[in-house]
């Protein structure tokens, strides 16, 4: 394996001398070793326990003696969870569709269509995949509950043919909500893989005397399918796993998460939870199994070197077409943000429209929430600034030291990011509550380590992905300098990667401070964050709090992403993207 | 600066007990002198780029040995070695300037400030970037071979014992790259530090090289100045990867004499132009190559004693001769041969028939290739 630290050279004439072990550079392996202790202790092992508790009785106790099938079962013959696992199917099979029609357009549009403030629309299209998804949720029960003030017109447009908005709370309201959030990484991928496909293929296609239509379908499509298909995967993932919005608004319909959520809060039964969480998991690794062996079979490397202009629509219908399309969509996407900032300033919002003006939300919210205030920003921001260190150390192992197993390490690192919030919970609290050696519940620390557990994914593949276009050589140059390895870490490597590493940090940050679906599991009285605080409001029905919080959330978020598109242009969508 | 490095039986394998293991490198035995230009040459997954990363350290060796004059190199961890090297992306630093850059193994070897800035003026000077310094832009405002310039200098600055070139002018276009070789030579001259480049380019490790190792699936076929590998090729490979060489299928009939495969052609070479190793033990009757180079041969419209038939393909005007490919009647030859000659004889048009023969005293004997 090349590049392996005092590799051994067993052969003739020298063996591994005693003077030749202590001139070998040791710093990597005790650097490397910390890591790879956190992933064994805070993930393999929680997970381990988490699959040895699915198959044991209902209750919280670790009982080795005793093997039971009774948490499986239940999706056999009781009708609730029978009803959640369906719900959890249809909810994101739907979700996952109607973002790839609602995204897939848009995509093209903005791509291939001469319009106006396409930045802007990008940039637009981000904010429903940065918003706490929950907010969303509960904004539209505002705007679309029975008094709902676009319920009251859009029933009035309905009526003479028959029709009316079905109840917003329920499968209606999930999947609407949930598509409206995650359409966007659908548009922003689509968008990328039709900007940047080679217009001489679609030229040469022309030339060959195919019509625009056959050339869409034949050649632009097919090009950009592993895009779409990496997409919809993501908007999949996202929707099967999310607890905020079935919770906010799923009603009396049930879903995976929040079934575990119920498992847990209602029963302490961390085995059946454990159980669930496995069914969660199996699914959506069942799913990525599917999209890999479908794309794989796609994945076409770009053959020719030059790249030519694409030509642009230019006809005034289309452009017409184009543009309110993709107006439309925003806007029916930025609703709740928009409903959210009114509802922040408004005394109530029980009719039709808000009434009053009043500042007192905000005065609030230092008496009311100072402590989630200061939970948030300090849980989040430790946790980045662990995950950052961490996943930067992981990545540099896989890329540059390439041990054997390296694809097993990247296999763990990777896999919370298909873990559901509420299974890496349930996976943290079957290790280590109760009588376990490591008792952490109610800690900050349970909380720190759940979330450098979920976000370490976007450090590692934002610096993995910068190390493997860097290539070893600017190392090796210092090597050969006569550079020692942590000589070459410090001047080399680090400053080569820092940007990576601050761009998946502020993916991290930002969305560890809307973070519900874990903390609802982990947080104790003295834990709480606004997320939590945000969720307990909106149940008890103070909906001007929690619209005051969100928007504080809301602005910090959106500061912290301008900031980082500002100086580095670059989309954030693409470093949520599943490898 | 007055030891010479050496290999000792080097062999490579990668995945060495896995379950495709690759022999990059087999018994890799011979010594270059100081202040030598030595160039390795081969086709790509020749182990030429191996068998540098191994001299630097980059790469381990499974066994044998390197030495630079007495001292065992195998055990010295890369960063030990005091050695200069140009990478073939040139791998500038884009958080440095060129002189941070250059700077860079003096900061490590911890000199004083001011002996470094007399250093890197030094070196800028020798490679020609003087007044570049005086900007001091990031490496990524340079041109190309700007860049090239100024990885030669970080690799030369802190006096390394041997400098390493990995295919350093693979990335520069084609009227840079012979630039940029004749002024890498003057360079390694004008220092005169042990060097060696490497290259799949016949005609630039031609050009540059004091002496070239041909190398071919991790084995080492010949070594010798340029002009050696030219005329005295030791077997079909190098024949042909020195420059063209045009083949024939013949049978030995006597000492260095054969008959040509088809036709009543006998041909003779000189006994220095028999390359055909003594130990190969082989007698009349035996199948051998007769190798003649494009100018060794001659077209007519006319027969000539001892010329073989054929039909032109293409006639390409080079400038200094005009090259005819022809394609032979029968199975005297596997591929067209390719002939030049001076000017274009009258009535040879592209699609004639014309007859090949042999320039007498100048056509070579090999072995039958092995399959490769």
């Amino acid at each position: 394996m090349r590049g392996r630290p005092g590799g051994a050279n067993p052969g003739k004439g020298f063996a591994v001398s005693a003077k030749t072990f202590f001139r070998r550079d040791f710093t990597p392996y005790l650097v490397f070793a910390l890591p790879l202790t956190f992933l064994v202790l805070f993930l393999i092992y929680p997970m381990a326990v988490t699959v040895l508790r699915a198959f044991m009785p209902a209750g919280n106790k670790l009982v080795f003696d005793s093997f039971s099938l009774q948490g499986f079962a239940r999706f056999f013959d009781s009708p609730m969870y029978l009803k959640a696992l369906w719900n959890s199917f249809v909810v994101s099979f739907a979700v996952t569709v109607f973002s790839v029609l609602m995204g897939v357009p848009m995509g093209y549009f903005v791509a291939r269509v001469r319009m106006p403030a396409k930045n802007l629309m990008l940039s637009l299209g981000i904010l429903p995949i940065i918003m706490p998804s929950f907010v969303g949720a509960f904004t539209w029960v505002i705007l679309l509950g029975r008094n709902g003030v676009l319920r009251h017109f859009l029933n009035r447009l309905l009526s003479p043919l028959g029709l009316q908005v079905p109840p917003i709370y329920g499968m209606f309201g999930m999947i609407l909500c949930m598509t409206l959030t995650y359409y966007p990484f659908v548009f922003q991928l689509a968008y990328g893989a039709f900007a940047s496909a080679n217009a001489l293929l679609e030229e040469a296609g022309m030339l060959m005397g195919a019509t625009r239509w056959r050339i869409f379908r034949t050649v632009t499509l097919p090009l950009i399918l592993p895009s779409l298909g990496a997409s919809g995967l993501l908007v999949f993932v996202r929707a099967i796993g999310n607890f905020g919005i079935p919770a906010v608004i799923g009603g009396d319909k049930y879903v995976l998460p929040t079934l575990i959520y119920f498992r847990v809060n209602g029963f302490w039964d961390l085995n059946g939870a454990a159980s669930i969480a496995i069914v969660n998991v199996l699914i959506t690794a069942l799913v990525l199994w599917l999209q890999k062996r479908m794309i794989s079979r796609r994945e076409y490397e770009t053959i020719s070197a030059t790249h030519g202009e694409i030509q642009l629509h230019q006809g005034r219908l289309v452009r017409g077409v184009a543009i309110l399309y993709c107006a439309a969509v925003l806007a029916a996407s930025l609703l709740p943000q928009l409903t959210i900032i009114v509802m922040s300033f408004a005394t109530s919002w029980v009719g039709l429209f808000p009434e009053g003006f009043t500042l007192a939300n905000f005065l609030r919210i230092p008496s009311y929430s100072g402590k989630e205030m200061f939970n948030t920003f300090f849980l989040s921001a430790l946790a980045t600034a662990l995950a950052a260190v961490l996943g930067s150390i992981i990545a540099y192992i896989t890329e540059r030291k390439k041990p054997r197993g390296a694809a097993l390490l990247d296999l763990s690192v990777m896999a919370p990011f298909i873990l559901p919030g509420t299974v890496v919970s349930v996976a943290l609290l079957s290790a280590f509550s109760g009588s376990s050696f490591l008792k952490l519940t109610g800690t900050y620390t349970i909380i720190v380590i759940s979330y450098m557990v979920r976000r370490t994914p976007y450090v590692y593949r934002s610096v993995a992905a910068n190390l493997s276009q860097l290539g070893p050589a600017l190392e090796e140059a210092s090597t050969i300098a006569g550079a020692n390895w942590f000589y070459t870490f410090r001047r080399v490597s680090v400053p080569l990667i820092l940007p990576s590493i601050i761009s998946g940090s502020i993916l991290t940050l930002t969305t560890l401070l809307q973070e519900l679906s874990t903390t609802i599991l982990l947080y104790s009285s003295k834990t709480r964050t606004v997320p939590i605080q945000i969720y307990g409001a909106v149940a008890d029905g103070k909906l001007g709090e929690a619209s005051a919080l969100s928007v504080v959330l809301l602005v910090v978020v959106f500061s912290i992403i301008y900031g980082m598109n500002k100086s580095r242009g670059k989309s954030i969508v693409s470093s949520f993207k599943l490898g | 600066m007055s030891r010479n490095l050496s290999y000792h039986g080097v062999d490579k394998i990668f995945g060495k007990g896995g379950k495709n293991p690759v022999h990059a490198l087999r018994d890799i035995s011979f010594t270059i002198e100081p202040g030598e230009l030595f160039c390795l040459l081969g086709p790509s997954g020749c182990g030429k780029t191996t068998l540098l990363r191994a001299t630097a350290g980059l790469e381990t060796i499974s066994s044998g040995r390197i030495l630079y004059g007495d001292t065992d190199m195998t055990s010295i961890p890369p960063f030990k070695r005091n050695i200069g090297m140009v990478f073939q992306s040139f791998a500038l630093y884009p958080h440095m300037n060129i002189f941070e850059n250059v700077a860079y193994g003096l900061r490590v070897r911890k000199l004083p400030s001011a002996e470094i800035r007399k250093r890197v003026a030094e070196v800028m000077e020798l490679v020609g970037l003087t007044e570049e310094l005086k900007r001091n832009p990031s490496p990524t405002g340079l041109s190309g071979g700007q860049q090239q310039r100024v990885a030669i200098a970080r690799a030369l600055v802190y006096e390394p014992s041997l400098l390493l070139l990995d295919e350093p002018l693979a990335n520069l276009d084609a009227k840079l790259r012979r630039y940029m070789r004749a002024e890498i030579r003057r360079i390694q001259k004008a220092t005169s530090i042990t060097a060696i480049f490497v290259t799949h380019d016949q005609e630039e490790a031609m050009a540059i090289g004091d002496r070239l190792a041909v190398l071919r699936m991790g084995v080492v076929e010949q070594i010798g100045t340029s002009d050696h590998l030219y005329t005295r090729p030791n077997n079909a490979f190098v024949a042909n990867f020195i420059g063209k060489m045009n083949f024939f299928n013949a049978r030995l009939t006597g000492a260095d004499r054969a008959r040509l495969e088809g036709v009543a052609v006998e041909v003779t070479v000189p006994p220095e132009k028999n390359r055909i190793p003594g130990a190969a033990k082989i007698g009349a009757g035996a199948k051998v190559l007769v190798g003649a180079r494009p100018e060794h041969l001659e077209v007519g419209a006319r027969p000539l004693p001892g010329s073989l038939p054929g039909t032109v393909r293409i006639i390409q005007h080079l400038g200094q001769v005009v090259r005819y490919e022809a394609l032979l009647d029968g199975e005297v030859c596997d591929a067209a041969v390719e002939v030049d000659m001076p000017s274009m004889p009258p009535d040879v048009r592209e699609g004639s028939r014309v007859h090949v023969a042999f320039k007498p005293g100048l056509p070579f004997l090999f072995l039958p290739r092995e399959a490769d």
